[in-house]
């Protein structure tokens, strides 16, 4: 890596106002399994002049519930998460989400907040320098989205609004967003769901930074399951991920929330799917058919009409796992 | 013993029970990683390089007792911690009697001796990280299933896919070190 400052913020003003002044000079630091990836391949045409270090900050990986629901401090690392007792028992489906990303290392070392808040796998995106230069991709600032007339079997099967077609490839993300999670900021608080744009990625201004994330208890009665299918069972981030909560009451389904992950540049709620089974009996024919709506408007580039397949029969699954 | 005189902020660790003070500016620098600083600084290669991109686990050392990718961590962010490598496991105990008397054992842990006597490597790229791992599974669950050591090794890589005699390894260590 080349060298960076280092700096251990004591609380999140601290390090707000370090961003602020570096004038986009300062990076944060959390878990760092993604940084430094990013770092040591050197990326991007900017290369930071200060870390950030955000776990010094004390309180920030807290995990607590009350009678809301749970808040989770940005700097709790997914191991926790993943084995925590309160969080398994009543929102398995996040410790699921938690305990399914990359490897034991890596939850041992990253965030939450780093999960939600890392950058996008494409390759052409994520080419070294050493090797040749880096590739001023569109959305490094260049003309060219290199995936469109190259290799795309990995990513966006549903466009690129921004004109780039790598995926949101958090797992926790789809987790959360069917959840119906909250998330607040050094700024603002606002729903999961809209923390997410296309590019660059998430709403966080050049100074901001993400706390702490709250998911609301789940509804009496509610199920749910979350997928993942991925090359290899360890260590890969996903293809597709799906994430499902039904409430059935007297065998017929109330409530519906469908997402899907690395589909598309955000996290995507399949909201025809959901109303396709409101009311409904949940049965094979039915999660046939909230699969096949939920995979509709799919609009696959030219390598990837197989990730829709995949994605049809997970959400297929999911619902009848949560049924 | 050397007088440290400068003021320079320092990194303090404990690498196999042993305290290290390493000068930030001297001895390492902040883009240094865990990794950097135990194979070229403190000489300790039995960590190994792999990917370099937190992909393959053989990079594997123990935090606090759990395993985590000396690739991606930074030395400057160990501060304080405790640190295990593959060197550490070897048994250090000092001889009190005979005429080896005042020197370590060095006795192989039941882990490396059962990864040797069930051919659980071949060219040993990954058995630093493997080991290590199941170090950190074993200590936190002494009787595994099977599938209890696949999940726990699942971040480590072997490129000569020798995983049937690893898994094998890692269920008599658990026997051996039971019996302990």
């Amino acid at each position: 890596m080349k060298p960076f400052q280092h700096v251990n913020a004591s609380t999140t003003d601290e390090a707000a106002s370090l961003l602020h002044k570096s004038r986009g000079k300062a990076k944060l630091i959390a878990g760092g399994t993604d940084l430094l990836g990013i770092l040591t391949d050197d990326i991007l045409p900017a290369y930071p002049r200060t870390l950030v270090n955000l776990k010094t900050i004390p309180g920030l990986d807290s995990i607590k519930e009350d009678s809301k629901g749970l808040r989770i401090g940005a700097l709790a690392k997914l191991s926790d998460i993943a084995g925590h007792p309160v969080i398994k028992d009543r929102y398995p489906m996040i410790a699921r989400a938690a305990g399914s990303v990359a490897m034991p290392q890596v939850r041992n070392m990253g965030t939450i907040g780093g999960n939600l808040c890392q950058d996008n796998r494409c390759w052409y995106y994520r080419y070294p320098n050493h090797l040749g230069g880096r590739l001023i991709c569109l959305r490094k600032g260049g003309t060219i989205c290199y995936t469109l007339t190259r290799d795309n079997r990995l990513d966006s099967i549903f466009g690129g609004p921004e004109g780039c077609f790598a995926v949101c490839p958090s797992d926790i993300a789809t987790s959360l967003v069917a959840m119906g999670a909250t998330v607040t900021t050094t700024r603002r608080a606002v729903a999961l769901q809209d923390f997410f744009t296309p590019s660059p990625g998430t709403i966080l201004d050049a100074d901001e930074i993400l706390t702490e994330i709250q998911v609301p208890r789940p509804r009496e009665g509610s199920r749910s399951a979350y997928l993942k299918f991925r090359l290899r069972k360890s260590i890969d981030f996903a293809m597709v991920n799906v994430a499902c909560v039904l409430t059935v009451e007297g065998g017929l389904c109330r409530e519906a929330s469908i997402v899907l992950g690395a589909v598309a540049p955000t996290p995507w709620r399949a909201k025809g799917a959901e109303d396709v089974l409101r009311g409904r009996l949940v049965d094979d024919a039915a999660a046939e058919e909230a699969g096949q709506i939920a995979l509709a408007n799919a609009t696959p580039l030219t390598m990837n009409k197989y990730k829709v397949a995949i994605a049809r029969v997970l959400v297929k699954r999911a619902i009848l796992a949560s049924a | 013993m050397k007088q440290r005189t400068s003021r320079r902020p320092t990194v303090n660790l404990v690498i196999n029970g042993n305290p290290q003070v390493l000068e930030v500016g001297v001895e390492v620098q902040p883009w240094h990683t865990l990794n950097y600083t135990l194979r070229e600084v403190l000489s300790l290669k039995g960590t190994k390089v792999g990917c370099s991109h937190g992909g393959c686990g053989s990079c594997t050392v123990l935090r606090e007792g759990k395993p985590i990718l000396s690739c991606t961590t930074l030395t400057i962010e160990c501060n304080g911690a405790s640190i295990m490598t593959i060197e550490g496991l070897r048994d250090t105990s000092v001889m009190t009697a005979g005429g080896m008397r005042g020197t370590t054992t060095g006795n192989l842990h039941p882990l490396q001796q059962a990864f040797i006597d069930n051919y659980a490597f071949e060219c040993g790229m990954c058995t630093s990280g493997m080991i290590l791992s199941a170090e950190a599974l074993l200590n936190s669950n002494p009787d595994p299933t099977e599938d209890d050591i696949k999940e726990a090794l699942s971040g480590n890589l072997c490129r000569c896919g020798v995983y049937p005699n690893i898994v094998k390894a890692v269920h008599e260590a658990a026997k051996v070190k039971k019996n302990d």
